[in-house]
């Protein structure tokens, strides 16, 4: 009763709406999740039907099997790690020394060079200056083209430039008296500080990597380099076009429905089990202790 | 063990200039004390002789070495921040061997020079927590233990204990006298606290306006102060200070402060100044409540009493100015509500010009 007393009515109705909203977002992230599962593990003719809801109609795994025979999967797939670690890797080396460099008050222009960054996140050069760029620089149909040219993302800078800004100038001033160089206070102080910062750009690169996809379908022809997003895009339009497929749906155990889940399952997965490892350095107060403030 | 020097050392951040020309020469294994109000520009020189400020004009020698270009790193100073800077990633043992370890020592030798360190500040059993889980008074001395492990030729102190509580701080206080004394190695030290500066110093430099009042050691600021504002800011509580018109009498000068007057026999340098403005200023501590031969006496109305225990402060006015008096108490209190007169030998009384606010004819 007590505890009640402590809210009033508006309190109350207050939070009881955020309680609704949240529901009504986990279900709506939640239920495509769940749905898209569930069809894979159906069968072709349940999934077309449009007869699966909650769970699996006709359970089956029909469909991965498809999937996991075919060796042009595992290739996209090996791919698709390739450039999400390559790319992740290749991005936090620029990242993490530009975002350094523009949080420094000493650096020359910086005012300049901050917006010169800003300024991509409005306009960039567009599509096919990009990619003439690209064919320029001999880098179509490259898989190192991919990993270098989307490297940099001016967001992912601003974002830790601002954590960079907030460490306290007397952890620079401290290290350097103690004799590091730029480098040493980067490495040995700022970067260890940043964790949690880090680890959310790291988590951005992961997923902006991992589901990669128009770049990779304009700039990629091999088909030995396609990621594994191009390669659920090739199978779709596969299995569609397939005539004499469609034409045995009525008896298929698999459809382009289930195979297309069951790739996105298949694909969803490495991000699910890298999460927590990521997750637990979104820890606070990393810096506590170390300042009195 | 190096001295520091500066000459005409001066700070401008673009048009603005904050520090004004110093001069100061800090002997080896001197302990000197910058002190002075918020905006002094005490941490300013203080981080130039760090190296973390460029100096805008000037020279600054350490040792023989002319110091400006040189970075801080390459200048053989150790730095305690304010607010300790303790890397909080790394334990303690790390966060002491962080320097040695830059500079390449090998292993062994750090692990010696760590244990040794910790030993002398009492920090043995801490040396693997973090700093997050460690007492203020235990990272002011592990940040304390990182600047001296690198057996620095000059130690900086920017205002080290400032964010402790008062007890630790008194006792943080004699630990850093202790460690000088230990370890003798050059000091200069920051802070606003005057009873920090009369403690530790051997010499205080007291700043005001990026300029410096006065160098002495902290009884010749405390008995010959240079002018109102040193006057003011040594010595707790601040020395009494009222405006008063010399005049010249057979026996001697005597101020004439609001119908109060007082004797200032001895002070010849005072003589054929009368009608001169001046500012008086007597020391609550240099206040007597029994008359003795040839003090000058000022009637008084008391206005309050705080007992401190010991002592007691006795709170009454000059004029429209506060006058303050420190007196013993002896244990009680009961004979001081019955003040009305108080007394200071004339040799005590300061005398400061009204224009410049300087001194006039000290005696030492």
């Amino acid at each position: 009763m007590m505890k009640s007393n402590l809210y009033s009515r508006g309190d109350k109705i207050f939070a009881l709406a955020v309680s609704v909203l949240i529901g009504m977002f986990t279900v709506a992230t939640l239920y495509p999740f769940i749905y898209i599962a569930a069809v894979s593990f159906s069968s072709g003719f349940a999934a077309t039907a449009g007869k699966v809801v909650l769970t699996p109609i006709d359970a089956t795994i029909e469909a991965y099997k498809y999937v996991l025979l075919d060796p042009q999967f595992w290739v996209s797939y090996r791919n698709t790690f390739i450039y999400t670690i390559g790319g992740t890797v290749m991005s936090l080396l620029f990242i993490i020394p530009g975002a350094y460099a523009l949080s420094r008050p000493q650096l020359y222009g910086r005012r300049t060079w901050n917006l010169f960054i800003a300024f991509t996140m409005w306009f960039n050069a567009g599509l096919i200056p990009f990619f003439l760029n690209m064919r320029d620089l001999g880098l179509l149909d490259s898989m190192f083209g991919i990993i270098l040219a989307f490297a940099v993302n001016a967001f992912n800078i601003i974002l830790l430039r601002n954590f960079f800004e907030a460490i306290p100038q007397s952890f620079e001033e401290a290290a350097r008296m103690d004799g590091a160089n730029d480098f040493q206070v980067l490495w040995k102080v700022f970067v260890p500080l940043s964790k949690p910062a880090i680890a959310t750009i790291t988590l951005f690169c992961i997923v902006s990597r991992w589901n990669g996809f128009f770049w990779a379908m304009v700039l990629l022809q091999s088909e030995e380099k396609i990621p594994l997003q191009v390669f659920l895009r090739h199978t779709i339009a596969t299995l569609s076009d397939d005539q004499e497929f469609t034409a045995t749906l009525m008896d298929a155990a698999y459809s382009a429905e289930t195979v297309t889940a069951a790739i996105i399952v298949c694909s969803i997965i490495p991000v699910l089990i890298v999460y927590p490892f990521i997750q637990k350095y979104f820890e606070k107060g990393i810096l506590l202790g170390g300042v009195k403030e | 063990m190096s001295g520091v020097f500066l000459e005409g050392i001066v700070k401008r951040y673009g048009a603005v200039e904050v520090v004004h020309g110093i001069d100061l020469e800090i002997q080896p294994q001197e302990f000197v004390v910058l002190v002075g109000p918020s905006g002094c520009g005490k941490s300013t020189t203080l981080r130039m002789i760090a190296g973390l400020e460029e100096i805008s004009d000037g020279t600054l020698r350490i040792g023989e070495r002319v110091m400006n270009r040189v970075a801080p790193k390459d200048r053989d100073v150790a730095m305690v921040f304010q607010n300790y800077a303790l890397y909080p990633h790394l334990n303690v043992a790390e966060n002491m061997a962080f320097g040695l370890r830059i500079r390449k020592t090998p292993k062994a030798e750090i692990a010696t020079t760590i244990e040794e360190t910790a030993r002398i500040l009492g920090l043995t059993e801490y040396l693997e927590r973090r700093p997050a889980d460690l007492s203020g008074g235990q990272r002011q001395r592990v940040a304390m233990g990182r600047a001296i492990v690198r057996h620095p030729d000059v130690f900086l102190f920017d205002e080290p204990l400032s964010n402790l509580d008062a007890k630790l701080r008194t006792q943080m206080r004699a630990e850093i006298k202790r460690l000088h004394k230990r370890l003798g190695v050059t000091s200069v030290y920051v802070t606003h606290d005057q009873v920090e500066a009369m403690t530790l110093a051997d010499r205080i430099v007291v700043m005001a306006d990026g300029r410096i009042e006065q160098i002495g050691t902290p009884m010749e600021l405390f008995n010959n102060p240079a002018n109102v504002f040193v006057a003011s800011f040594i010595g707790s509580p601040p020395m009494n200070q009222f405006e008063a018109t010399l005049e010249d009498s057979d026996a001697g000068p005597i101020a004439h402060a609001n119908g109060t007057l007082i004797q200032l026999h001895g002070q010849e340098a005072l003589r054929g100044s009368a009608g001169r403005d001046v500012i008086i200023g007597i020391r609550p501590e240099h206040v007597m409540l029994n008359a003795e031969p040839g003090t000058a006496s000022i009637p008084i109305e008391l206005d309050l009493i705080e007992t401190l225990g010991s002592e007691a402060l006795l709170h009454t006015h000059v004029g429209r100015e506060t006058f303050v008096a420190k007196v013993e108490t002896h244990g009680e209190i009961g004979h001081l509500h019955g003040v009305n007169a108080l007394h200071v030998k004339p040799e005590r009384v300061k005398v400061f010009d009204k224009e410049t606010g300087q001194a006039i004819g000290q005696v030492a």
